[in-house]
């Protein structure tokens, strides 16, 4: 019997989903997940090979690296149904369903034929979601999206063909960045993972998509390709400058959004930043410490997204200008929300530190102290633009006139889920430790680690409670703060638009011309045609005799010449 | 401790005393770091508190560059 890789069964199972009633829907595709990750018990080796047109496909493989995101993706994705359980209608469910499978079956991809596939899959049915946002905004963002990641997959494909041609086979294995291919494959999935200005996308769409879909959006496209970078390109220097870039980076920017889900984007690309240093490391420590922070990402990121979809979902508006003081009415969302803000942070005791530490440590046990302080620098503004802005604006900060209700119940279960998974793994590290890809003893709780990130915090939020003080914080305002997205959306335009004019104008002139010799000849024809001139109607019948006979004669010449 | 609480509230005058605590349990116990930086005393407090107003500051020159209209894209 064929094992079908984990993933595929959600995505031929999607199909029936808007054939099905609501509540046997939501159960339905709880048993599809079940069923998907049923495969992951087949261990570790290679499951599906098949052969077409002589190049072999490796539909299912799994190794070390492949189990700890197939099990978080699982969870995410059953997180994912409980969260948008109270949403009736079929198309978002099967974009989710069709999506998280798309992305499992990535993850067990051998071969980057198949990636491509599945890396095509994602884009395609994650625009939906996008699309689901229904606002003028969210279609356009939604088709900026489609573009960026079918281009991303070009590269993709393109780097396989190569790859193909040049070794005979398209293995999904570690890639050498000195080679074409490998350049090709790298900007594949440094797209996808919103590289420094090439991550315009991801602040231009996940904030337009609708509540539910940016929570399912925030968990797979990019640590797919965190995934991809943890396999093809471990300990490829260029990516410890690349993701440092990207931790500090996107921070300015988060500070000054004024849209709450935008400032998790921009949040979440600075997380991304810290597994790209550790892929960039790659030590067993460093590897280990990417895996564990995509997981851990995975989980209070979407957390957030949750807590934040619900404010969505209730009031309408998630910025930060027109919100604030919804604890009273939703304080479970509100602490919910402070869960994920206080993992994300890295406190001690929350997911977000068991996975920091490990990071961090592989990076001073490799003396990098530049990218060392980076990425300490990036911990502390974490907590500021995200930890603690986040929940604040939502929640205290400025009395708004809002006045909402506690989230739907099935948002309150997917949000408690997530926030007791963000304790448990902080709590109990040794266990979630053992997932991972390589078993190595680490102990982030000791002496150093915490009183030091406890220090970083507590000083951090100091100076965040100074700067609102004495009021040197500045007002949140409604606003488009400029992104890399500017490029294709203002600055291209801005210059092809008046070079387009300027051909169209060329045009009309250069076709003018030609219309005035046009006439010109007509005019001289037309004058030549009268009576008993060369194409008078009956001189101009022995003329065109004439005429025939030469060309007929040239003909002749032309072949004989050629040929004899 | 009334006067500071009225004068700030009670989470930011929380917050201030958990930052003398955790600068106190430094000098209790002995903490290292991965690099020799920073060994010095209160390095990560004062690190934490300067990496915010830093960021804070640079956010807000590029506030002035970076900040649109919110139809900026609409036009």
């Amino acid at each position: 019997m064929i094992n079908f890789p984990p993933g595929f069964i959600m995505i031929i199972g999607a199909l029936l989903i808007p054939f099905l009633p609501h509540i046997l829907r939501q159960i339905y595709m709880l048993v599809l997940i079940l069923i998907s990750a049923y495969a992951l018990t087949l261990g570790f080796g290679l499951h599906t090979k098949i052969t077409l047109m002589d190049i072999e496909f490796i539909l299912f493989q799994s190794d070390p690296l492949t189990l700890p995101f197939a099990i978080i993706f699982h969870v995410a994705a059953v997180l994912n149904v409980i969260y948008g359980a109270h949403v009736k209608h079929w198309n978002q469910h099967m974009a989710i369903m069709s999506y998280s499978g798309a992305a499992i079956a990535a993850v067990h991809a051998g071969d980057l034929f198949t990636l491509f596939v599945w890396w095509e899959a994602t884009a395609i049915t994650s625009v939906f979601l996008i699309f689901a946002g229904k606002t003028n905004k969210s279609y356009g963002a939604a088709f900026r999206y489609l573009i960026v990641q079918i281009g991303s997959g070009m590269f993709l494909l393109a780097g396989a063909i190569l790859l193909m041609s040049e070794t005979g086979n398209a293995e999904f294995r570690n890639f050498n960045i000195n080679s074409l291919y490998g350049q090709l494959i790298f900007i594949a999935f440094g797209i996808k993972a919103a590289f420094p200005l090439l991550n315009g996308w991801l602040q231009d769409s996940y904030p337009e998509a609708s509540e539910i879909g940016t929570v399912a959006l925030s968990v797979f496209t990019t640590k797919l390709a965190i995934f991809c970078f943890a396999k093809s390109f471990a300990g490829t220097e260029i990516l410890i400058l690349i993701g440092v870039i990207m931790t500090f980076f996107p921070m300015f920017f988060a500070i000054i959004e004024n849209d709450l889900r935008r400032v998790l984007t921009y949040c979440l690309n600075t997380q991304l930043g810290f597994m790209i240093v550790a892929i960039g490391v790659g030590t067993e420590l460093a590897i280990n410490g990417a895996v564990a922070h995509a997981i851990v990402h995975i989980l209070y990121k979407g957390l957030l997204f949750m807590g934040m979809g619900a404010v969505l979902y209730r009031t309408r508006t998630c910025k930060a200008s027109e919100l604030g003081g919804l604890f009273k009415y939703m304080p479970i969302t509100a602490i919910c929300t402070i869960i994920g803000a206080v993992s994300l942070s890295a406190f001690p005791l929350f997911s977000g530190f068991v996975t920091k530490t490990l990071i961090l440590s592989a990076l001073g046990k490799e003396g990098l102290v530049f990218a060392y302080f980076m990425l300490l620098f990036s911990s502390a503004g974490v907590l500021i633009y995200s930890g603690i802005r986040v929940p604040f604006f939502a929640f205290f900060a400025n009395e708004s006139n809002i006045k909402s209700k506690e989230s739907p119940l099935n948002m309150i279960i997917a949000m408690i889920i997530a926030s007791i998974l963000c304790i448990l793994i902080g709590i109990l590290p040794s266990y979630f430790y053992e997932i991972l890809p390589y078993q190595i003893q680490y102990q982030p709780y000791d002496f150093s680690h915490v009183i030091g990130q406890l220090q970083l915090l507590t000083f951090a939020a100091f100076a965040f409670i100074c700067l609102w003080h004495f009021k040197i914080y500045p007002p949140e305002l409604n606003s488009t703060v400029l992104n890399s997205d500017w490029i294709y959306r203002k600055m291209l335009p801005g210059i092809l638009l008046p070079i387009s004019d300027l051909i169209n104008n060329i045009n009309k002139k250069i076709e003018r011309f030609f219309e005035f010799i046009f006439i010109f000849i007509k005019k001289f024809f037309a004058n030549t045609m009268i009576k008993n001139k060369v194409f008078d109607r009956e001189v101009g019948q022995d003329t065109l005799i004439v005429v025939q006979l030469f060309i007929i004669l040239l003909i002749f010449i032309f072949v004989w010449k050629i040929y004899l | 401790m009334r006067y500071l609480i009225e004068k700030f509230g009670k989470i930011n005058t929380s917050v201030l005393f958990l930052c003398i605590i955790f600068l106190i349990f430094e000098l209790i116990g002995h903490r290292h770091g991965e690099t020799s930086i920073e060994d010095v005393l209160f390095f990560p407090a004062i690190f934490g508190f300067f990496s915010c107003v830093t960021i804070f500051v640079i956010a807000i020159i590029l506030r002035s560059l970076l900040m649109k209209n919110e139809d900026y894209y609409d036009d």
